[in-house]
């Protein structure tokens, strides 16, 4: 038999030759120093290589392949939901103060706006100063605000439609009492 | 179960909406597939935004996978053409391989007559690092076959499904990755 090729020591090495060709490849190793030689360099060549050693992903490396496949996002429904639910319930809140107050829609809708504005002129110098404070913040909190953006996601999308009708109801309501007691407060304040 | 019914159900399961199937598909493959593209990059941050490019082209393509065939060698599919893309824009050649066979520079496939012992006379941990080294500087596509063989521990058959070519083709260039190492070693030793 003639000297191996590379090819077949190769094959030799990792067990891929037909077991006839294999006995005969094994007679003339036994036979020739150069052939032997050329295998058992290519045998450590081999056993150096299997052992190479591995890269390791970092340990959260799923969760981050699985946050840029899936990412939070709020369905267009809920928004709709709430934003319908807003709507609705101002207009239960001045319902309710036009039963409570006994006044016809434009002078509740007139001395709502009042309120407001007086609201406004009150208090806007303060919240200009406010602002002005909460601005040397912002960068700092920027963090922060994203979470809470985040929790709120989340939440719109744990809690149902219904649900979410219910408790902007209610905080609008509370606001517009709210409105409606700094006036009479304001008022008696004038009588006094 | 088997590897491979066990990856075919994953991936149904993925198909019908179960996100936590696919959360176990990326646990199984995230390290073979680093490793594979980690070697063939270079760059472990690259190699890393790869590896999530990758597992998020598969997941887009799920629906288009046929369960008749292996699920690992589709998703090395999958990263083999994200790599040729990659070489293509940094201008690799990663097409000539055939021209690269005729070239001078590979060793042939014949065993000299007069050899020098160059692997043997290294340690394996001191030929492990040496390997390491001159992995970078082989062909990229023959370096992606080594990587395939010896460290993703791929048979013939499964390269030559992946790279859609023939086995004999494979284990050819196989052999040539090997004997170029064997040669910048002997350059260095």
């Amino acid at each position: 038999m003639k000297c191996l090729s590379i090819e077949q020591i190769y094959l030799c090495i990792e067990k891929e030759l037909p077991l006839s060709e294999n006995k005969k490849i094994e007679e003339h190793l036994a036979t020739c120093r150069k052939c032997k030689n050329a295998l058992e360099e290519r045998r450590h060549l081999l056993q150096a290589s299997e052992n190479l050693p591995l890269w390791q992903t970092p340990p959260d490396f799923t969760q981050q392949v699985m946050a840029r496949i899936f990412p939070i996002r709020v369905p267009l429904s809920a928004w709709l939901t709430a934003a319908s639910a807003g709507f609705g319930s101002i207009t239960l809140a001045i319902f309710i103060l036009f039963l409570v107050t006994g006044q016809n829609f434009s002078s509740l809708l007139t001395s709502l706006n009042h309120s407001l504005w007086n609201f406004v002129r009150n208090f806007s110098p303060v919240f200009v100063k406010l602002f002005k404070v909460a601005s040397l913040f912002v960068k700092t909190l920027q963090q922060f605000f994203e979470y809470i953006i985040k929790a709120f996601a989340s939440l719109t999308t744990i809690i149902s439609p219904q649900v979410q009708i219910i408790i902007i109801t209610i905080a609008i309501i509370l606001i517009a009492f709210s409105i409606y007691g700094i006036k009479r407060k304001i008022f008696i304040g004038e009588q006094a | 179960m088997s590897s491979m019914n066990e990856d075919k159900e994953l991936v149904e399961r993925t198909i019908k909406g179960d996100k936590e199937a696919f959360e176990m598909i990326i646990q199984k493959y995230q390290q073979p597939l680093l490793n594979y593209i980690g070697r063939t990059v270079g760059e472990r941050e690259l190699a890393l935004d790869f590896t999530q490019e990758v597992f998020i082209k598969t997941y887009s393509s799920l629906h288009s996978y046929k369960p008749q065939y292996k699920f690992s060698t589709w998703l090395f599919k999958i990263a083999s053409n994200f790599i040729i893309d990659y070489w293509r824009k940094k201008k690799i050649d990663a097409f000539s391989l055939d021209q690269q066979e005729q070239d001078n520079d590979l060793p042939p496939l014949q065993v000299p007559d007069k050899e020098p012992s160059i692997v043997t006379k290294f340690e394996i941990s001191e030929l492990r690092e040496r390997i390491e080294q001159s992995l970078e500087k082989i062909p990229a596509p023959l370096r992606e076959v080594f990587v395939w063989r010896h460290i993703n521990e791929f048979s013939y058959e499964e390269m030559a499904e992946i790279k859609g070519l023939p086995v004999g083709t494979i284990k050819n260039r196989v052999f040539q990755a090997r004997e170029l190492i064997r040669k910048r070693l002997e350059e260095k030793a």
